[in-house]
């Protein structure tokens, strides 16, 4: 891939991160933080998204991100309140901006009336203020259009820039001229040297622009410092080599003015910005003394940044002593009671800053590497488990220094592969950071009024598992606000608020993940569920029915309990498709609902895909391994408890149902005679929907955890058999697919078929089996 | 050496991240031969742009073959001063063609001025 390239699948990757960024700031800012930083970060997030756009040429985000940027600044600067109305708007911009960048990814378009009439609203919000804004609305638009990056940083360093400094002229004026601003008695003069480092090129921004910036506040003599400058041929073009020091000259220069210019490549360059004359540095007190007693909330917002700025630049020694913890004054606390409260805060916000700064480190890698390394530590584990078989065989004592030795081996592969399977583990944010927006347009298009609340999004789980939970994740959030939410009138009349509530939420349990979608709405009503199971000659009309049952009838295939096939939700996906995908990760899917009260889907998902816990049993001198997540027990069957139903087919009771007995040995054809019952064990197990059946086997070795290998990748796929794995003595178990191996070969014919079961109905089987409830 | 092997490179109208690349390899398949580029497209020059006309001329020179910069336009004049970098064109002038650059370079400190 050439560079170019490179960096620019970096730059999208980038992107992703910031829209994630700017809407969890957004909707934190709609939760009422104010915090400055919040907003700052907002407003950083989309900058880089345009300060890279406008690299690549891609105008349509440049256009946008623009005019949202606009706006954010505004809101940065306090000339236009963070309130509601105001928050909804950016949200859903900061949606059409994620379509903008996935548009200039993918290629393809984004409709163009929803951009337009966006970018018409932040439009319209920016100019709503007077003054301070206009440098970025009407003609300055339009140049930019043509030369993206030239004004890039023009506009956005100079805009927060004169609006800090107004204030600061507001609040200087009002306070009593005791601690004189140096500056204001004559000129000042800046030594600053800057040296950029590659990132500053590739993030789109120009030291060019920032020298034109420095220029702005006054009389610069630059030099460059060309010494690192290799020649063509041993250069490359991308990096960075040149320097530059510069002599600032001018009347009242404020060192946070300085800074200022340099805010945004702050980390991609060398910077070192020290006053010519002797005297010496503002202190921080000074400073501070200059806060107003009272000023406006707006205001205090800003004015504390600028402190913050100030107390940066000014380096004070006590301010490094000061510890992190100290965080008593939350950092956005506006610095309008006494100076002292305004120092705690501006060095909290420091420490804050200085944490944000240690913050851990990550690396990109090619998932596929991470997929080979996987794969290598799974050899591992099994090469490790043969060595140790190998051992015992030689008749090696336990306490003997070799076995020891294993015994060490041991614990570090399974130390290794647990941290391996951590590298691939992520927080379920990924696939729950899309669904706030996804919420507001379902609610948008069904106006019912929608709060979705997230909870757990640090959960983490394999990537693999990740990856395929956005979809039926998503159908069932359309669902719960679609058929769960009851319309706001409905819900008043009914006594709630208007506001539904969604609620998501992840968390670990026993070794599975655990997703719950709730909602608050109506619950399933169960009479019309029933009914409707009836019509489509889903379950016999005599069918006796718990609640929970009835509930679960949702999962049925060809199911829907929506009158009218609505946009939103049925899309010819019903929630089979959803129970489907959950089950073909390992997972399991339950519903609960009260009617009035709402519903809730809990899903119950393995970490990860890569291994698996499971029961290794023998069949006919063959070795498998069943999931263990779809046994329920194990018993030796009576012969009492053993029906024959037909010549083929088998019955088993336990406690008060029959289930099917399935010699796994004959349905994988191993054996044509099936050894009597009595001589083997049975494994209750449950398969899709809670269907149940007893597998037959000879002997159970033991548990284990085992490393899934694929079998379709390495040989072909196999009816009832899922994947395989390698055993501690070198050879291969097949690993069985438990769903496949209860559902009745044709030939087989009524005998096999499963008898319902505990659950009463199954929603694999032919409807007249209901009939045979035992 | 002689006038018929001198190589000319129209500038770019930015110099940026994005063409630098591009440069970097046009200037290198013509070193040792004379060079003239022609800076009268330029609007804008970068940073990276820059560098690598720096580098350029000082491999022109280690090669002592001329280097030449005509028809700056406004732009590129004003980048090179902003960058502190204004020598440019003098050395060049210095190594370069006398009868090829000389009213160039009058025109580039009439605009610069």
């Amino acid at each position: 891939m050439d560079p170019l390239a490179a960096i620019k699948v970096t730059f999208f990757q980038e992107c992703e991160e910031q829209l994630a960024e700017l809407e969890g700031g957004l909707l934190a800012m709609e939760g009422g933080d104010h915090d400055p930083e919040i907003v700052n970060a907002v407003f950083r997030a989309v900058h880089s998204i345009k300060g890279g756009a406008g690299a690549f040429s891609l105008e349509e985000l440049v256009r946008f991100s623009h005019v949202f940027e606009t706006a954010l600044d505004l809101i940065r600067s306090g000339d236009i309140p963070a309130d509601q109305e105001t928050l909804k708007l950016l949200l859903r911009s900061a949606d059409v901006l994620a379509d903008h960048v996935r548009a200039a990814r993918d290629g393809g378009s984004v409709d163009e009336g929803r951009s337009s009439a966006m970018a018409e609203a932040l439009e319209a919000l920016a100019s709503g203020m007077g003054g301070g804004g206009e440098a970025d609305t009407g003609d300055g638009f339009s140049d930019f259009v043509f030369n993206p990056v030239a004004i890039d940083l023009s506009d956005t360093a100079a805009a927060p820039d004169t609006s800090i400094e107004d204030l600061l002229a507001r609040v200087t004026g009002e306070v009593e001229a005791a601690d004189a601003d140096e500056g204001a008695e004559g000129d000042v003069t800046w030594h600053i040297r800057f040296y950029p480092q590659v990132g500053l090129y590739q993030k789109a921004n120009e030291s060019g622009l920032l020298l034109r910036e420095l220029a702005r506040l006054g009389r610069i003599d630059v030099r460059l410092d060309v010494s690192g400058l290799p020649n063509l041929q041993n250069m490359n073009p991308e990096d960075a080599y040149l320097g530059w020091s510069v002599e600032l000259t001018g009347p009242a220069i404020e060192e946070a003015a300085v800074r200022d210019v340099f805010e945004w490549v702050d980390g991609d360059c060398y910077l070192d910005i020290v006053r010519a004359d002797t005297a010496p540095a503002p202190t921080l007190a000074q400073t501070l003394a200059q806060t107003p007693a009272t000023s406006i909330d707006a205001v205090g917002e800003v004015d504390v940044m600028a402190l913050i700025r100030a107390a940066q630049a000014a380096e004070v020694p006590g301010a490094a002593m000061v510890p992190p913890s100290s965080g008593s004054a939350p950092a956005g606390a506006p610095a309008r009671t006494e100076p002292a409260k305004a120092k705690e805060a501006a060095l909290d916000a420091k420490a804050q800053a200085a944490a944000r700064e240690a913050s851990p480190q990550t690396i990109r890698v090619d998932l596929e590497r991470v997929d080979r390394l996987i794969d290598l530590v799974g050899e591992l584990v099994i090469n490790q488990a043969m060595l140790t078989q190998r051992v015992a065989e030689c008749g090696l004592q336990r306490a003997s220094s070799v076995a020891m030795g294993l015994d060490d081996l041991e614990q570090l592969t399974r130390e290794i592969q647990d941290s391996v399977m951590a590298i691939r583990a992520q927080p379920v944010k990924s696939v729950f950071q899309r669904f706030p927006r996804l919420v507001r347009e379902i609610a948008a298009m069904t106006g019912k009024e929608v709060r979705l609340i997230m909870e757990g999004e640090g959960t983490e789980v394999d990537k693999t598992v990740i990856e395929r939970l956005s979809d039926p994740l998503t159908h069932m959030i359309r669902n719960a606000i679609d058929h769960g939410l009851e319309t706001p009138e409905e819900r008043e009349a009914a006594g709630k608020p208007r506001e539904g509530v969604v609620k998501l939420a992840a968390l670990h349990r026993s070794g599975r993940i655990v997703i719950e979608i709730s909602d608050d709405g109506r619950g399933i009503n169960r009479p019309r569920v029933k009914q409707i199971a009836v019509d489509k000659g889903l379950i016999s009309p005599e069918t006796n029915l718990s609640d929970d049952e009835i509930d679960n009838l949702i999962f049925m295939a060809g199911f829907s309990t929506a009158a009218t096939v609505s946009d939103i939700s049925g899309r010819g996906v019903g929630m089979d498709v959803v129970r489907r995908s959950i089950q073909s990760l390992g997972g399991r899917i339950n519903i609960s609902s009260r009617p009035g009260q709402g519903s809730t889907f809990t899903l119950s998902l393995p970490l990860t895909l890569a291994v698996l816990d499971g029961m290794v049993v023998t069949v006919a001198g063959q070795t498998l391994v069943a999931p263990l997540t779809a046994i329920i027990e194990s018993l030796q069957p009576k012969a009492a408890d053993v029906r024959n139903l037909g010549p083929n087919a088998q019955v088993i009771a336990i406690r008060d149902t029959h289930v099917p007995l399935i010699d796994i040995g004959r349905s994988l054809g191993y054996r044509t005679v099936t050894p009597p019952p009595t001589e083997g064990v049975a494994l209750l197990v449950e398969g899709e929907g809670g269907s149940r059946a007893a597998l037959m086997v000879d002997a159970i070795q033991g548990q284990r955890q085992v490393v899934i290998k694929s079998l379709e990748a390495n040989y072909r796929p196999v009816p009832g058999i899922a994947a395989a794995t390698i055993l501690g003595d070198g050879r291969v178990a097949l690993i069985l697919d438990i769903d496949a191996v209860m559902v009745p070969k044709p030939h087989e014919g009524l005998g096999a078929a499963p008898a319902s079961t505990g659950g009463g109905y199954d929603l694999s089987a032919a409807p007249t089996s209901l009939a045979k409830v035992g | 050496m002689d006038g018929e092997d001198v190589a000319t490179l129209v500038l770019p109208s930015v110099l940026d991240l994005k063409a630098v690349g591009g440069l970097h390899a046009d200037l290198l398949a013509v070193r040792g031969r004379p060079l003239t580029l022609d800076a009268s497209q330029v609007s804008r020059l970068g940073g990276l742009g820059l560098q690598v006309l720096l580098a350029a001329r000082t491999t022109w020179a280690e090669d002592a073959q001329p280097f030449s910069v005509v028809n700056p336009s406004e732009d590129f004049t004003g980048a090179l001063d902003l960058f502190g970098a204004p020598d440019l064109e003098p050395v060049a002038s210095e190594a370069s063609d006398p009868f090829a650059a000389d009213s160039n370079s009058a025109d580039a400190r009439e605009l610069r001025s």
